[in-house]
């Protein structure tokens, strides 16, 4: 590719300012695109994004911009890192923009509301193209700033585009794997929120490492369920995007997942919850998603139901518990033979 | 094909081929070359083995591999390559064929000639004169779709049409309707048996057909195949492919296909390209064939039923071998009973995008994207094996779904599968096979009853949002419809399907039931039927 020298990472947030930091390390030339103009000339004047990461500097060949079709035009490998709810927008947005040769991965977790889409399935709408791919794995996003150790998965149908992302983004600390399971590395990093926000509960009622382990242990085989009945590889849910995101978040009380579900267990209302939060966790808005999903498809997701309850249905937590618990416990992997 | 090309087609499939696997091998080259040898080597004396006696060239064959086998003992790297050479050339030669170009350039009024003449030659009294039938048949063989825009993007690339394949007659019927709207003739290739079947060989010899033996197994002589299909592509003869592979068995629409041949496409789009041809497009034109009742419906729903699950065997001795049948087949054809309609559906590029009428690629935003960028690495087209395959891929989903959403469905589809569901909800304890067999506990329901699960079967249909368009007839009264499949079932098969008898309605045939119900599988029947509460959704498993 002769445009293989540049990058594009569009979104400016957290993650994707982090993305765009590990691609300075690395002296790749990036563009990172940004909707608003001062925060272009913040990251470009100061070389900090003061509001999504504090306290890191981005490296000089990272430059911020608000043109997207420059950034199509320049790179022809672009990292997608927007919120789930904004893709479909700014994905077709950068369809104005795109060429079949263009390489996308995107690295936003979640699904899209409403119509229950994956982002690969939005991008593939809303662009022309076919090389298409996903990052997605317990990165947490201060961690790997920071240049601590840390590793991922790049899942895509197409070669090209794990070799190009691996090219622009592994490192002497962070390593990029490969993966083909498209849909299981998409469902991982949703659903994983479910099982936080269940952690969360557990922690607020002052439950130890045992309960942890074994929600979380039950909710990877629920994960993986409901991912093979999306037509994911049962394997995925044992690699990066699965059981190593569930791990990352699921220790991390900072979470958002995390902070709602140790306070509805303490016995706060999820909308005053919300109220102070100000963003919705995706936990909250994915423990409905796959509840519905279970229920049309039969699949038996007793954490998720629970979650699910607690949620929208007002149902207590000691009495979910006690539910749950009450489950006859047969073959540990009987579900997952399907 | 012209003389000129058909060399150059023998020699290019099988020099491309060949070169191919040099360039992969690693040092010892010995080692690679004589692998190849030997694994063709034990895949064509298998055949010969298994089909001896069977075609008069495999004597000439076994020869020519003994020879080979006697060679093989002292070669070095150069003989080897020069056996591979030879080998190819020989499965090439074979595909190639030796068909008449000047019966080529002939075709589009042999075409319906050949197929007037077949049928009057077989019962001139019953068809009348070579007139009236060829006018029977265009009223009965009927041809929708983007007929107009395939005809523009003639002058714009090749077209490499793709059907749904249920009967031999396909490629008969599709040949009929490629004359009827003045279309160049199509490449395609036709099984060996079709060669061999006295019905066919007329035809296949002389409608641009090259030949596929599907007993050759061995991996080179596939790869040929499909490099031959690729060269003739860059000639710029339009191509047809069945992409289901064979015929389908269940009597569903096909929704697994057969990418072997499709990857010809982009492959092709790739030379083109490279080769800086003036007009380097390919167009995949999907297009589905529906019979209202199917000329092979009996062996190869019982083939499926036998097979499910297992390899199928090639079937030589169905309807189409017999005349008669055929006769009885094509005469119910031109009589009232039986339609067929072709229908062309959206034109499509070599990923999978819709094209419009200017030959334009067209992302699914409705915006125009440059064909070319998706096999393009920094401007220049390349081969890429594993992208090329994943193209493939979309392609072949993309085509998938216009079938689905392109299918005809008639009554005969209709009502088989009302009337089998039916049987299936009354007999919710008994496994399908069981119920084929025996017909459960009662062998009729009403013809009230019929009419009503009828009704709501086509609700659903017409709700569903992947298709399929609902045939005419499907827009009169329920009852109407009940009796106008009864009508086609009972006048071609040797039993019918159904029959009415007072105001019950008898299964006779449920084998036939699901076949023709098969047509409406892919439509989440079950799940959009509006069914009394309490009843189950179609039952896991009970479609094939």
């Amino acid at each position: 590719m002769t445009t293989d020298d540049c990058i594009g990472v569009i979104g400016a947030g957290n993650w994707g300012t982090t993305l765009a930091k590990v691609l300075g390390d690395n002296d790749k030339r990036t563009l990172l695109w940004a909707r608003r103009d001062e925060l272009c000339r913040e990251i470009n004047e100061t070389r900090q994004n003061s509001q999504y990461l504090p306290g890191f500097s981005l490296g000089p060949s990272v430059e911020a911009t608000s043109d997207l079709e420059r950034i199509c035009k320049s790179a022809s490998l672009i990292i997608a890192v927007v919120p789930s709810h904004t893709m479909r927008e700014t994905a077709r947005e950068l369809g104005n923009h795109l060429t079949g040769e263009h390489v996308i991965v995107h690295a936003t977790k979640g699904i899209e509301q409403g119509t229950f889409k994956r982002m690969s399935e939005v991008l593939r709408e809303e662009t022309c193209l076919r090389k298409i791919g996903v990052i997605s794995g317990p990165n947490l996003a201060k961690e790997l700033a920071a240049r601590q150790p840390a590793g991922t998965l790049v899942a895509s149908r197409y070669d090209e585009v794990f070799v190009r992302t691996h090219a622009a983004l592994h490192n002497d600390y962070f390593r990029v794997y490969q993966g083909r399971d498209v849909i299981g590395a998409e469902i991982g990093g949703g659903f994983k929120n479910i099982i936080a926000l269940a952690a969360g509960v557990a922690a607020g009622l002052g439950l130890g490492d045992n309960t942890k382990a074994l929600l979380l242990t039950r909710g990877l085989s629920e994960m993986a369920r409901f991912g093979v009945a999306m037509g994911a590889e049962v394997m995925t849910f044992g690699g990066m995007a699965g059981m190593g995101d569930l791990i990352a978040t699921c220790s991390s009380p900072l979470s958002r997942n995390h902070q709602v579900g140790a306070r509805l267990a303490r016995g706060e209302k999820l909308e005053d919850i919300q109220r102070d939060m100000r963003m919705v966790a995706e936990g909250v808005k994915m423990a409905k998603a796959a509840n519905d999903f279970a229920v049309r498809k039969r699949l038996d997701l007793p954490i998720v139901r629970a979650v699910h309850n607690l949620l929208y249905e007002h149902h207590q937590v000691p009495l979910l518990l006690k539910e749950l618990m009450s489950i006859p416990a047969g073959p540990e992997f009987a579900a997952l033979t399907v | 094909m012209r003389p000129e090309h058909r060399e150059r087609a023998r020699i290019e499939a099988a020099t491309r081929v060949v070169d191919r696997h040099v360039a992969a091998l690693r040092p010892p080259e010995e080692v690679g070359l004589e692998a190849l040898v030997n694994d063709t080597l034990y895949h064509e004396r298998r055949r010969l083995e298994r089909d001896r006696g069977g075609d008069p060239r495999n004597a000439d064959d076994s020869a020519f591999y003994h020879r080979i086998q006697k060679r093989l003992r002292h070669a070095s790297a150069r003989d080897l390559r020069e056996m591979l050479d030879q080998i190819a050339l020989r499965f090439a030669s074979e595909i190639v064929g030796n068909f008449d170009d000047r019966v080529y350039k002939l075709s589009t009024t042999v075409v319906p000639t050949g197929l007037s003449v077949l049928l009057t030659a077989m019962s001139p009294g019953k068809l009348g004169s070579l007139g009236s039938l060829r006018h029977g048949l265009s009223d009965h063989v009927q041809i929708q779709g983007t007929v107009d825009h395939v005809r523009k993007l003639l002058d714009k690339g090749t077209l490499v049409v793709v059907p749904t394949h249920s009967s031999h007659l396909d490629s008969i019927v599709l040949g009929y309707a490629v004359h009827l709207l003045g279309l160049p003739p199509l490449l395609y290739g036709a099984g060996l048996n079709l060669f061999k079947n006295p019905v066919t060989s007329f035809f296949m010899n002389n409608l641009g057909a090259y030949r596929v033996d599907r007993k050759k197994t061995a991996a080179l002589y596939k790869e040929v195949l499909k490099e031959y299909a690729t060269v003739a592509l860059e000639l710029d003869y339009n191509n047809l492919f069945f992409p289901g592979g064979t015929r389908s068995r269940s009597g569903a629409v096909e929704q697994k296909l057969k990418r072997g041949l499709l990857g010809t496409a982009v492959r092709a789009y790739v030379g083109n390209l490279q080769s800086r041809r003036d007009k380097p497009n390919l167009y995949v034109v999907p297009c589905t064939i529906s019979y209202k009742l199917g000329l092979e419906a009996e062996t190869l729903i019982d083939d499926y039923l036998k097979e499910v699950g297992k390899n199928r065997y090639i079937i030589e001795d169905d309807e189409f071998s017999r005349p008669r049948q055929v006769l009885n087949f094509m005469s119910n054809l031109v009589s009232l009973d039986s339609r067929v309609v072709i229908t062309f559906s959206r034109p499509l590029d070599v990923v999978g995008n819709f094209v419009d009428e200017e030959g334009r690629s067209l992302d699914p935003r409705g915006r125009v994207v440059d064909a070319a960028s998706y096999v393009s690495d920094g401007g220049v087209a390349v081969h890429d094996a594993q992208r090329d395959e994943e193209y493939t891929n979309e392609l072949s989903a993309a085509i998938a779904r216009e079938f689905l959403r392109d299918n005809l469905a008639m009554s005969t589809h209709v009502v088989g599968y009302a009337l089998l569901d039916m049987i299936q909800r009354e007999n919710p304890d008994m496994d399908l096979y069981r119920l084929l067999r025996t017909g459960g506990r009662s062998p009729s329901v009403t013809a009230t009853d019929l009419a009503r699960e009828t009704e709501r079967v086509i609700g659903a249909l017409s709700r569903s949002t992947r298709g399929p368009r609902l045939s005419d007839e499907l827009s009169r009264d329920p009852q109407a419809v009940v009796d106008d499949a009864l009508r086609a079932f009972g006048s071609y098969h040797a039993h019918a399907a159904a029959v009415r008898r007072g105001d019950r309605v008898f299964h006779e045939d449920r084998n036939l039931l699901l076949y023709y119900g098969n047509r409406l599988k892919g439509y989440d029947l079950g799940r959009n039927l509006a069914r009394p509460s309490g009843e189950a959704a179609e039952p896991a498993g009970a479609r094939a």
